[in-house]
């Protein structure tokens, strides 16, 4: 097991430095200087070269890279060009938002797609509308989803808050009201996607011998459902998420803004906004990284819960 | 065909979409650009979905508003599979370290946020209708290449393809002309995934605000500029987004037979 970690760590590296130097590339030099977008397509010839000179854009791209890495290293993401406050004092308070409401999402979808599929009462009434809102739930988009569920449940019912966000510090009971449509928006993809994984897992895995003597044996449906087929189905979900949470940062961002939710998502909506080129950079360096880390976290888990693999 | 009535409805739904913004000015006499004096107006028999900030018909602009994505959606699959086909081929059938560099290269980018990767590349390349498309099937050609050399591995040791080996075929014959009709359903099935993709992913980014500029109708901006007015006419924000998800939904089940 340590052998598979370290190998897939020593693996991780070189694919990370590949994926951050191209998309530092795409966005310091490949398509012009970012000089040129922080002030303007109208903007004299002179005071992009004064901008470049300052800010190293007019540097050969490694040279760039390897300084932004540098200084990243030590935690130094540069400042802001709109705000001009540094950008780690603008991530800081929104990371821990961004990780809550997506953890939040996806352990939620995990245990409804894998407990209402294993679920044995009533099985001809719910497979049927569980299949219907699968494909709800991957055809429509966040934005989309997060709006109707405003409509209805804060617009004509007024059970909930419409948008906006409130810390832990303020109440928990406000906090988990206002935390409760983001959440089943952002959700509402990956519940579908593990559902369809799940069940075609867990019903390859109903025709097999061990179940068949289970049932012979005389153990309840539920039994059988829940203790001897749901874990040996629901290892291609574990993959399912890992390869899910790319999608999940992208779902948060619409998610974020729809709900004005201040989180990274928002944060980079706003950087686009205003043109802020380093905190963009800075946060699409910080994305790609999370993914491919959880990425690897996914993969260790799957090796952890399935030996096969780790040869 | 006909065994998979989800395929069908996904057909029938993806003609009435089509249709409907191809007849659009048969179908609504209005100008979708043209501001009106009755700004904001409720949904009404003159204005099915109401009218927006200034003055333009909301349902007339939803209509329009197929063009672009439609457009944009098959373009971006295109090009997606343009790249993903040949590259799934190479993945698949080469041996050695081509095959090895291939995978890796596909693995390294497929679980990439296309979304944030779409939203920044825009950003930098400006959304012009060309730019979208092209960064939409670039974002998406990891996973068709995947597919495709699934299916060639698949295929490759089979006793026909042996064959053409054997009978000194070279490489290109026995692709094109035997590996390549087995696998043409499954891509042609992908491709419309592929375009639900696109639109999916075009409509998320113009709600962002990086879709075509205005006064281009464009679903996903229609979406965000009606959603402030939620509480008076919600017509104004869903309308447009009930016509997105149709349009994704009618593309996915078309690839995705519904069980």
């Amino acid at each position: 097991m340590i052998g598979f970690i370290l190998r897939r760590m020593l693996l991780l590296l070189p694919n990370l430095v590949l994926l951050t130097f191209v998309m530092f590339a795409v966005m310091t030099s490949w398509f012009g200087s970012p000089a040129t977008m922080m002030l303007g397509r109208d903007a004299t010839a002179e005071a992009v070269a004064d901008m470049d000179r300052r800010y190293g854009f007019d540097q050969p791209v490694l040279v760039q890279y390897a300084r932004w890495i540098g200084h990243a290293a030590t935690g130094d993401f540069g400042r802001s060009f709109a705000s001009q406050q540094t950008v780690a004092a603008l991530l800081a308070p929104a990371v821990p938002v961004t990780l809550e409401l997506s953890l939040a999402a996806i352990l939620l979808a995990f245990a409804a797609a894998v407990s209402v599929n294993s679920l044995t009462i009533a099985r001809r009434v719910i497979t049927p509308m569980v299949t219907a809102a699968s494909i709800l739930g991957v055809t429509v988009p966040n934005f989309m989803l997060g709006a109707t569920l405003i409509y209805l449940f804060a617009i004509r019912l007024r059970l909930l808050p419409t948008t906006g966000w409130v810390p832990w510090q303020q109440g928990v009971g406000p906090h988990v009201l206002h935390l409760l449509l983001p959440v089943i928006t952002l959700c509402a993809f990956y519940t579908s996607a593990f559902s369809m994984v799940y069940r075609a897992e867990y019903r390859a895995t109903a025709r097999l011998l061990f179940v068949c003597v289970a049932q012979a044996k005389g153990l309840s449906e539920t039994r059988v459902s829940f203790r001897h087929i749901l874990p040996n189905a629901v290892l291609p979900v574990i993959t399912q998420a890992g390869l899910s949470l790319g999608q999940l940062v992208g779902g948060a961002v619409v998610t974020e803004t729809v709900f004005s939710i201040p989180g990274v998502g928002r944060l980079l909506v706003a950087a686009i906004g205003s043109s802020d080129y380093p905190l963009i950079l800075a946060i699409t360096m910080m994305i790609l990284t999370a993914v491919a880390l959880a990425n690897l976290l996914a993969d260790l888990l799957y090796a952890r819960v399935n030996p096969l693999v780790r040869i | 065909m006909i065994r998979k009535p989800g395929r069908v409805l996904g057909a029938l739904i993806v003609l009435a979409i089509v249709l409907a913004s191809l007849c659009a000015p048969l179908l609504s006499s209005q100008n979708p650009n043209a501001s009106g004096d009755d700004m904001l107006s409720p949904a009404s028999a003159a204005h099915w979905f109401g009218t927006d900030d200034l003055g333009r018909d909301v349902f007339t602009r939803v209509l329009y508003g197929g063009r672009v994505s439609l457009l944009i959606g098959v373009g971006a699959a295109c090009i997606a599979c343009g790249v993903g086909v040949p590259a799934g081929l190479l993945a698949g059938y080469a041996k050695g370290w081509l095959s090895v560099g291939m995978v890796q290269l596909i693995d390294l980018f497929i679980a990439m946020p296309g979304l944030v990767l779409a939203l920044v590349i825009t950003v930098v390349v400006g959304p012009t209708l060309w730019n979208l498309m092209l960064v939409l099937g670039l974002v998406q050609w990891p996973g068709i290449a995947r597919l495709v050399r699934g299916q060639v591995l698949a295929l490759r040791d089979t006793p026909f393809v042996e064959a053409a080996q054997a009978l000194g075929g070279s490489v290109g014959w026995i692709l094109f002309r035997h590996i390549w009709p087995n696998i043409a359903r499954v891509v042609a099935a992908q491709f419309a995934v592929a375009i639900s993709v696109a639109i999916f992913t075009s409509a998320s980014l113009s709600f962002l605000g990086l879709g075509l500029p205005p006064p281009t109708p464009d679903w996903g901006s229609m979406v965000q500029g009606g959603f402030d007015g939620l509480a008076f006419n919600p017509w104004l924000c869903l309308g447009p987004g009930a016509a997105v998800s149709l349009t994704i939904f009618g593309f996915y089940a078309m690839g995705r037979s519904v069980e």
